[in-house]
């Protein structure tokens, strides 16, 4: 159903313009055409009223005398004079019919009954006029008319089509002032209402508008402007304390994980060895989430360094395969093709760290399967890696914000630890590697895709930047 | 017009007396509006209750009967009823300048009254010699001699 509120703000302006002027339109041409036709009306019965006292005052000699043929020769002639009469009539003191006139076609004259009384009645398109003949003070008789109001109804039809024209006219005209007016309220409104948008989708908080009016919008913007500050403030704290605190926990973390390596080392009885082992492993799960922390403040605040090498991606996803493959045995990791040894530029640990992370990703998103494929494909200018998984895949509306900062899935059945950082660093570090990351995904799996430029592509790619 | 010869009588005495609203006698005096009817004749009851309760030109009007022509006196209308035996001419003769003359026999408006009754179709017309009116120096309105059958 439609609904007023659902309409925008610049329609609404609109609509509320062209509806007040054609509201007032109407009126005006409403009391214009009423008074119009009114006038018409006075005019015709004063001119109908006064032809019958002509009418009358020639009867008087024809009444007095008794003589009808004279008064219906009289009658008849009207024919000529006002041709849209249809009946005239004369009645004597007494009110019967002394002389009558009907234009040819028209039933005879009847005494008309909806005067009762009264001197002229309009009816539908008929005037009808009564006018008493007098002689002396005294009555002789009645005169009796009835007029056809032909040209009335055209008059009306003219004045409601110039009506409507200019209606139609006034509806086009309001309508382009309106939309010419309203820009200066909606503009505004408008404008704030994309840069929300806009932020609410980017993230990217440094949006000030700048807008030099006084009124309620103004001060709308002004605080939209205070708020955009004020979460820019916590954020940047929250970075802060982010680079901080990782940092302050790496020191001790990194001396806790060498000690305990230490006594893995020295401990031979099975039982204690076994313990050291497990807290090893936390140790190690715990360093993860620490770089990791460590990783997005340096990628917040610019200090992510790549150190640039010449390395075979080839030989990357084997090794890298192998590394994940011992750490999570319930998973094959099969390569559907190589690479041709192809080269690449860039930070070897860090692409590594991008396989690892989407590698154990897939493993994590898709227990009870077994199989995880790795394929290549190389175009003219990049060296495509898709790594598929056949779990539960990714729905449509999430795809996009997978890639962002702490974002975790909304399923509520799979429980899985971590910040949720791992996929916003791979983006950062395959981003400053000029190339792009994205996955495909449908119910039966994932395919993540990264791209890296090849060689030659890169160092134009480099050139341009 | 089946009519008694009382309702005939009062038609015409209304007649006549509709005919002084459109005659213009020229000079008023103060004196009564004189109707003169030769002879006897049963209008001139008809006259006399006309006369009872309408004036023309604010003066009263009085009925007087000629029983001869020598009788004919001062008077503004004459009427001469089909029961009269003088003949025309000496009762003519008699009427000098101002009075209006008005018969109801067949020809005599042809023969110099001014108006004179006729029966047509069964209703009551008058005819009207214009020659007549005039030399009897009146004026007679449009409004009525366009009902009247014009002789001569």
């Amino acid at each position: 159903m439609f609904k007023f509120r659902d309409i925008s703000i610049r329609n609404k302006l609109i609509l509320m313009q062209v509806f007040t002027s054609v509201l007032v339109l109407f009126v005006v041409f409403g009391v214009f055409i009423y008074t119009d036709i009114n006038s018409y009306k006075v005019r015709k019965k004063d001119s109908i009223v006064s032809l019958a006292n002509v009418i009358g005052t020639n009867s008087i000699s024809t009444l007095q005398f008794q003589d009808q043929e004279a008064a219906t020769k009289m009658l008849a002639e009207l024919h000529n004079v006002a041709p849209e009469i249809i009946h005239a009539g004369i009645t004597d003191a007494n009110g019967q019919v002394f002389a009558s006139y009907s234009k040819p076609g028209e039933e005879t004259f009847k005494i008309p009954r909806v005067l009762n009384g009264k001197a002229y009645v309009f009816i539908n398109n008929q005037l009808f006029v009564s006018n008493p003949i007098m002689n002396n003070d005294q009555i002789l008789g009645r005169v009796f008319l009835e007029i056809e109001l032909s040209d009335l109804q055209q008059i009306k039809e003219y004045k409601y089509e110039l009506a409507a024209v200019l209606l139609s006219f006034a509806i086009v005209f309001s309508f382009l002032i309106a939309l010419l007016i309203q820009s200066y309220i909606s503009r505004r409104l408008l404008q704030l209402v994309k840069t929300m948008k806009k932020v609410g989708k980017t993230g990217d908080y440094n949006k000030i508008i700048t807008d030099d009016g006084k009124d309620e919008i103004a001060t709308l913007i002004q605080v939209f402007n205070k708020l955009m500050q004020q979460i820019k403030e916590n954020i940047e704290k929250k970075d802060q304390f982010i680079g901080i605190a990782s940092h302050e926990l790496k020191t001790p973390l990194t001396s806790i994980k060498g000690y305990v390596e230490m006594l893995d080392l020295m401990q031979t009885e099975p039982q204690k060895k076994q313990f050291i082992q497990k807290a090893l492993s936390n140790v190690n799960k715990l360093e993860r989430l620490v770089k990791d922390l460590l990783d997005v403040s340096k990628i917040q605040s610019g200090q992510l360094q790549l150190e640039m090498q010449e390395f075979n991606i080839d030989s990357l996803l084997n090794e890298t395969i192998e590394s994940v493959e011992m750490v999570s045995p319930t998973h094959k990791i099969i390569r559907t093709n190589d690479c041709d040894n192809q080269l690449i530029i860039g930070d070897r640990q860090r692409i590594e760290q991008v396989l690892l992370n989407l590698l154990s990703n897939a493993i994590k998103y898709s227990p009870g399967e077994n199989l995880i494929e790795v394929e290549c494909e190389k175009t003219e200018k990049e060296l495509i890696i898709k790594i598929r998984d056949f779990g539960i895949g990714i729905a449509k509306e999430e795809q996009l914000n997978i890639f962002e900062r702490f974002y975790r899935t909304k399923d509520l059945s799979m429980h899985i630890s971590g910040f949720g950082l791992g996929l916003y660093i791979c983006r950062d570090i395959i981003r400053r590697h000029y190339g792009k990351i994205w996955v495909e995904s449908t119910g039966k799996g994932s395919v993540f895709h990264f791209s890296l430029p090849i060689k030659h592509s890169l160092q134009t790619q480099q050139t341009v930047v | 017009m089946a009519q008694t010869g009382e309702q005939e009588a009062n038609l015409k005495a209304a007649f006549i007396y509709n005919f002084t609203k459109y005659i213009d006698w020229g000079n008023y005096n103060n004196e009564n509006f004189v109707i003169g009817v030769m002879g006897k004749a049963p209008i001139v009851e008809s006259l006399k209750q006309i006369a009872k309760t309408n004036l023309v030109n604010n003066q009263r009007i009085e009925i007087k009967v000629y029983n001869r022509p020598s009788e004919i006196g001062k008077c503004d209308i004459l009427f001469i009823p089909k029961e009269n035996r003088f003949s025309l001419k000496s009762i003519l003769d008699r009427t000098g300048k101002g009075v209006l003359t008005i018969s109801e026999q067949p020809e005599f408006a042809k023969e110099g009254t001014a108006f004179n009754f006729v029966i047509i179709n069964d209703k009551l017309k008058f005819e009207a010699n214009l020659k007549a009116i005039s030399s009897a120096g009146l004026k007679a309105g449009s409004q009525l001699l366009k009902l009247a059958i014009i002789v001569d």
